[in-house]
């Protein structure tokens, strides 16, 4: 897909909103700050949406509401005050800003590394830009396109409205309210998301991307995504944008849920690049992500994610092998520099007979961050010549930051063939200085190496991304040798 | 006397599944038990039973401590050792020539704090400076009878360049239920070696419980084995802190349980000071319906530059039935370090089995040669062949090979 | 083209180089043969920049360009290269990529854009049939996996791409076969020109038989001790090192 078109798209799609979901009338709504049951209610009713939603709400409001904050993860942090944040808040225009000379010059200087063309530097830093005027023909032309093949992508609110039973069918089948704390509070709290629906047989033509519809404000915080791939489909579904984002709210609780069908196939890819707090890790976003997927008979889920972002990750995404033959993937680079700290990992639920799962982690950690993996391979009983390999690398760049590993391997078949290996070492000055022998100055021979070193993880993704997301490799660790 | 009911009242509460260290090792059913702790006159009424010999390994020329139901057995035991080693049981000593020193553990764990509230004995093994100790001292443990205990704690120290080897040995007859509780501290003097074979080969129901925490000096040495053999449930926890520069350590084991055993080891290595090397080779088969668990930690503290760590978890999962549960696990904090780990759950290699086979050796004894083969690397570093020789001579008797 | 005056280096507290002091004309191509732990390694090392070394005293000049003021990237930029005697791997960088970053690396240095696609594929074409280095090799990570003859013939072909104005060769020789030597010295010959000169580092003199050097520098405990022509290369094969060294205080740099 042509890099303009995609533009033109987000621009037409965001301009799109106001016919969707959130009206002038509530426009200017804001909840005050806590959560109680008529909370839940009330997002509710100002989304209008049917009883049984509700219901599920406050299922979930009850079940959070009896649960205590996790804390088994390798990160410290002050405790959000869930009882300071306020739950609605109507899609608030941004301020606008005149022109990018009201733009952090830091948050500028990032976009251009990155190859930012200069009309998506102002949109994305909250710049007044005037839509193209054939951006509407263009963005029709791949909605139609998408409308031919029986293809839904639209927001959760609107597929609520429009496609209530497939909505009902599966959401929470994969992430249930009660899975855990953050899912539970996102559950009754939900704002907004994704939906997709890819039909029986069919191949979605394009990548989908939230990068379609990246100034739909209002869903970040809660953010609800569920996908669904019918018997026999592929779609590659591609989150965030490698463009830096600042936020307002610390603490993201997202869900993301992933059904595949039988011999279904979904490929799921995020760039997460919010905001990760300034050197001493103050102000940064809490990342509180739940991500799964259930795959049925042969169906197989892709999940790659480069990890730059936040102050604290929190993410595991997931997949459940239920059906025979299925098949789970896990790709991951996490960067941690200055104070950020990121525990991260999959994992792989080997239910069906003959499944398979891959995990390739790479970490990479620099200043005073903390940098964990966390994995669960677990291989029930009935999961005959099921097979795992998992590596997991570490790379340091300074003596005062941290990489650590814990995998879980839970093995309940005597068929079963697991293999987990695991190495930490340190980035070579002897590279460093090979490179630098060949003419090469020391900070590109640091990106070279890195990206070499995650070389495996940034192949599985989209082209158009894995660019962007070398760059915002080499970006994230400037300054962290020397 | 019954431990768990209304005697015995922790300050510390008892694990669940919910911590995270005994997450795969809930030992809801002991707190249910009723378990009665020796006393020395208790101990004369039951004499020695006739399936247990009180020499656990007839060919080694060693010297041997035994203790029955925790409690000390003078006439079995060769004491004193050689000169240069103090080597008395507590209850034999004065206390100013007593080893004394203290990790905590009874305050960290309630499993501690039980042994610290009911100790029976326990061994206070000096060896001076520049000490090699001839022969190796084998402390052998035996808990015979219904609902008995053992609390023992021993504490040994080796001064600088000194050298000894501790086997410690435990067994149990076929009509014995209750406990052992064993906790063991050592301290490794600069330039000094010590090498420790935990060998566990208990028979009835019997619950057993382990705790190793070994503190090394500059430049010493330890090399470790946990053999367990036999054991209804079975739990060995080993913690070595490297505390100076340099040292080395090498700590293997090897697990192979059967029917319903379960069995846990829990290591954790850390690297507090720079150059030190550790490698780690844990390696099981899960028979029947038997548990394994593994958890392997190893820590390298921001002092600890130039550390080379190494671990290795190996797993056979045999049976139908049968579950491994492992968690090899690297926290690292320093960054001029090379550390690895590896960890397998797999089968028998059936083309090496056909092969042999093929060769005209029958299952079973292709089984035997897979299965010494597998435990080879583990069993090469035991510090002598008699020992090595009598554990896979029991490892072959009990799976019939 | 490059002097060389009075060098001292050394690493820790421990003085390798102890006022070392050569000069070498554009085309020339100088041998510098030494027992082990003379200093070869570390002039070879001190020359192209490693900040493992630290420089007591003296000077390089190159072209007049002070070295020893410049980093490693710079020194390459100037023209200095130097194939390692254990070169180093690195995993996920594709031996072209790597090459295309050093090359534009140094054609921004001179102000030069980027080399097109297709002529930096023509370049690697013909440099790499020089060192009969096959296609595999080229697209695979740098130096990964790479047998030790690989490894040496990817520098020659570094160096080829590179064009350098002083080519630094350290034990290129050693772990070669006959065969891998022969086709790393033919490369080596080929690439000899009157613009280019060489420093030629090498333990034995089995190595000057195929890339025939104008002169012969023996380095002893730091310093060089005898220069001569190509003979001297012989006779130090026939007699050894002893009767060379100086004597010194300290044999501990071995």
């Amino acid at each position: 897909m042509e890099r303009i078109d995609e533009d033109k798209l987000i621009d037409e799609v965001t301009g799109k909103n106001y016919e969707y979901g959130f009206t002038t009338d509530i426009e200017s709504d804001t909840l005050p700050p806590g959560l109680d049951e008529d909370v839940v209610r009330m997002i509710s009713a100002k989304k209008n949406e049917p009883e049984w939603l509700l219901n599920w709400r406050l299922e979930a409001f009850k079940v959070w509401s009896e649960m205590t904050e996790p804390d088994w993860a390798h990160v410290e942090y002050e405790k959000p005050d869930f009882q300071a944040i306020s739950y609605y808040s109507a899609p608030k225009q941004k301020k606008e800003l005149a022109s990018l000379d009201e733009v952090d010059p830091e948050l500028l200087k990032t976009m251009e590394k990155l190859g930012i063309s200069l009309e998506e530097q102002k949109r994305l830093s909250g710049v007044a830009v005037d839509f193209v005027m054939d951006s509407v023909s263009v963005a029709t032309s791949f909605k139609e396109k998408l409308g031919e093949l029986g293809v839904i992508f639209c927001s959760l609110g609107e597929a609520i409205q429009k496609h209530p039973e497939l909505v009902r069918k599966h959401l929470g089948t994969v992430v249930p309210q009660r899975d855990n704390y953050y899912a539970a509070l996102n559950s009754a709290v939900f704002t907004d998301g994704s939906f997709c629906y890819i039909p029986k047989g069919v191949r979605c033509p394009m990548e989908l991307s939230t990068y379609f519809r990246i100034n739909q404000a209002g869903t970040g915080q809660f953010e609800r995504t569920l996908i669904v791939a019918d018997e026999g489909s592929y779609v590659s579904y591609l989150e965030g944008c490698t463009a830096p984002q600042r936020d307002e709210n610390q603490l993201h609780a997202a869900v993301v849920e992933i059904i595949a069908n039988d011999e279904a196939e979904v490929r799921y890819s995020t760039v997460q690049n919010w905001y990760p707090g300034d050197k001493d890790g103050k102000g940064g976003v809490f990342n509180f992500v739940t991500k799964r997927g259930l795959c049925h008979r042969a169906a197989k889920i892709s999940w790659t994610q480069v990890e730059t972002g936040s102050a604290i990750t929190w993410k595991y995404p997931s997949c459940i092998l239920k059906g025979d033959d299925s098949i789970g993937e896990f790709f991951s680079v996490a960067v941690t520099n200055n104070k950020q700290q990121a525990d991260t990992g999959t994992k792989m639920i080997h239910i069906g007979k003959r499944t398979r799962s891959t995990i390739i982690s790479k970490g990479i950690s620099s200043g005073h961050s903390q940098n964990s993996y966390r994995g669960l391979v677990q291989i029930h009983p009935g999961a005959e010549n099921s097979r795992n390999f998992s590596v997991c690398d570490s790379l340091l760049m300074t003596d005062t930051c941290g990489a650590h590993t814990f995998p879980y391997i839970e093995v309940k078949n005597p068929t079963a063939q697991i293999e987990h290996e695991a190495s930490t070492s340190k980035i070579g000055d002897d590279q460093i200085f090979y490179c630098q022998q060949r003419g090469i100055e020391e900070e590109e021979a640091i990106g070279l190496i890195v990206k070499g070193y995650a070389k495996d993880v940034l192949n599985k993704l989209p082209m158009e991304f894995a660019v962007e997301a070398q760059k915002l490799l080499t970006i994230s660790l400037e300054g962290s040798v020397g | 006397m019954s431990v768990f009911t209304d005697n015995f009242s922790a300050t510390l509460p008892p694990p669940t599944r919910k911590s995270e260290r005994w997450k795969y090792s809930p030992i809801a059913k002991l707190l249910n038990k009723e378990i009665s702790i020796s006393t020395e006159a208790a101990q004369g009424m039951n004499g020695w039973p006739e399936s247990v010999l009180p020499n656990p390994v007839l060919n080694l020329d060693a010297y041997l401590v035994v203790f029955k139901n925790g409690v000390f057995e003078p006439t079995l035991s060769d004491l004193p050792v050689s000169d240069g080693v103090d080597c008395i049981p507590f209850s034999k000593m004065d206390q100013s020539g007593s080893l004394d020193f203290t990790n905590g553990y009874h305050q960290k764990e309630w499993i501690g704090e039980l042994n610290e509230t009911y100790r029976q004995d326990g061994l206070s093994l000096h060896v001076h400076r520049n000490v090699k100790v001839d022969r190796p001292i084998v402390i052998h443990h035996l808990t015979d009878g219904n609902n008995v205990a053992s609390f023992p704690k021993h504490l040994i120290k080796v001064d600088e360049g000194g050298e000894l080897n501790v086997v410690v040995w435990s067994s149990a007859s076929d009509r014995s239920s209750g406990m052992y509780n064993g906790l063991l501290e050592a301290s490794i003097g600069p330039n000094a070696l010590l090498s420790l074979e935990k060998v566990c080969n208990e028979g009835g129901k019997v619950f057993h419980f382990s705790h190793e925490h070994i503190v090394q000096e500059r430049d010493s040495k330890l090399k470790m084995h946990t053999f367990t053999i036999k054991g209804d449930w079975v739990r060995n926890e080993l913690e070595i802190i490297s505390r100076g520069k340099g040292t080395d350590s090498v700590f293997n084991g090897a697990y192979l349980p059967l029917g319903a055993e379960h069995v846990d080891n829990h290591t954790t290595m850390d690297h507090t000071s720079s150059d030190g090397t550790s490698s780690e080779l844990y390696r099981g088969i899960m028979y029947g319906n038997s548990t394994g668990v593994f958890n392997g930690k190893v820590f390298v503290r921001p002092d600890a530059q130039k550390t080379n760590a190494f671990q290795q978890n190996t797993n056979i999962v045999a049976d139908r039935g049968a579950a491994i549960n492992t968690k090899p696990e690297l926290e690292i904090y320093a960054d001029d370090v090379k550390c690895s780990h590896g960890c397998t759950v797999g089968q028998f290699d059936l083309d090496a089995l056909f092969y042999l086979k093929s060769r005209g050796i029958d299952e079973k004894a292709a089984k035997a040669l897979l299965v010494e083969a597998f435990l080879a690397d583990v069993l090469s570093s035991v510090s002598s062949t008699e020992l090595c020789e009598e554990i896979m001579r029991l490892y072959t008797e009990r799976h019939g090979w | 083209m490059l002097k060389i005056n009075n060098l001292c280096a050394k690493v820790g507290d421990n003085e390798i180089l102890k006022g070392l002091s050569l000069e070498v004309k554009p085309g020339e191509l100088h041998a510098i043969m030494g027992p082990n732990g003379s200093g070869k390694s570390t002039l070879a090392a001190v020359l192209a920049g490693r900040d493992l070394y630290e420089v007591t005293g003296g000077s390089v000049d190159l072209d007049g360009i002070d070295l020893l003021d410049l980093e490693a990237s710079e020194r390459a930029r100037e023209g200095v290269f130097l194939a390692f005697q254990y070169p180093i791997e690195i995993p996920g960088v594709s031996n072209l990529n790597f090459m295309k970053a050093a090359l534009n690396g140094k054609r921004a240095h001179r102000g030069l854009e980027p080399i097109k696609a297709k002529d930096f594929l023509e370049k690697v074409k013909e440099c790499s049939s020089l060192v009969e280095l096959d296609g595999r090799l080229r697209d695979r990570s740098v130096n990964e996996g790479f047998s030790g003859g690989e490894k040496k013939r990817n520098e020659i072909f570094q160096m080829a791409m590179l064009e350098p104005k002083l080519a630094i060769l350290d034990e290129t020789d050693s772990g070669l076969d006959i065969d891998a030597l022969r086709v790393v010295s033919k490369g080596v010959n080929a690439m000899r020109s009157p613009e280019r000169s060489f420093i030629v580092i090498t333990h034995y003199q089995r190595l000057l038989e195929h890339i025939v050097p104008d002169f012969v520098h023996v380095l002893s405990n730091g310093k060089i001790v005898k220069s001569g022509g190509k003979e001297l290369a012989l006779e130090l094969e026939e007699k050894g090192y002893d009767w060379l060294k100086e004597p010194s205080h300290d044999t501990s740099n071995a």
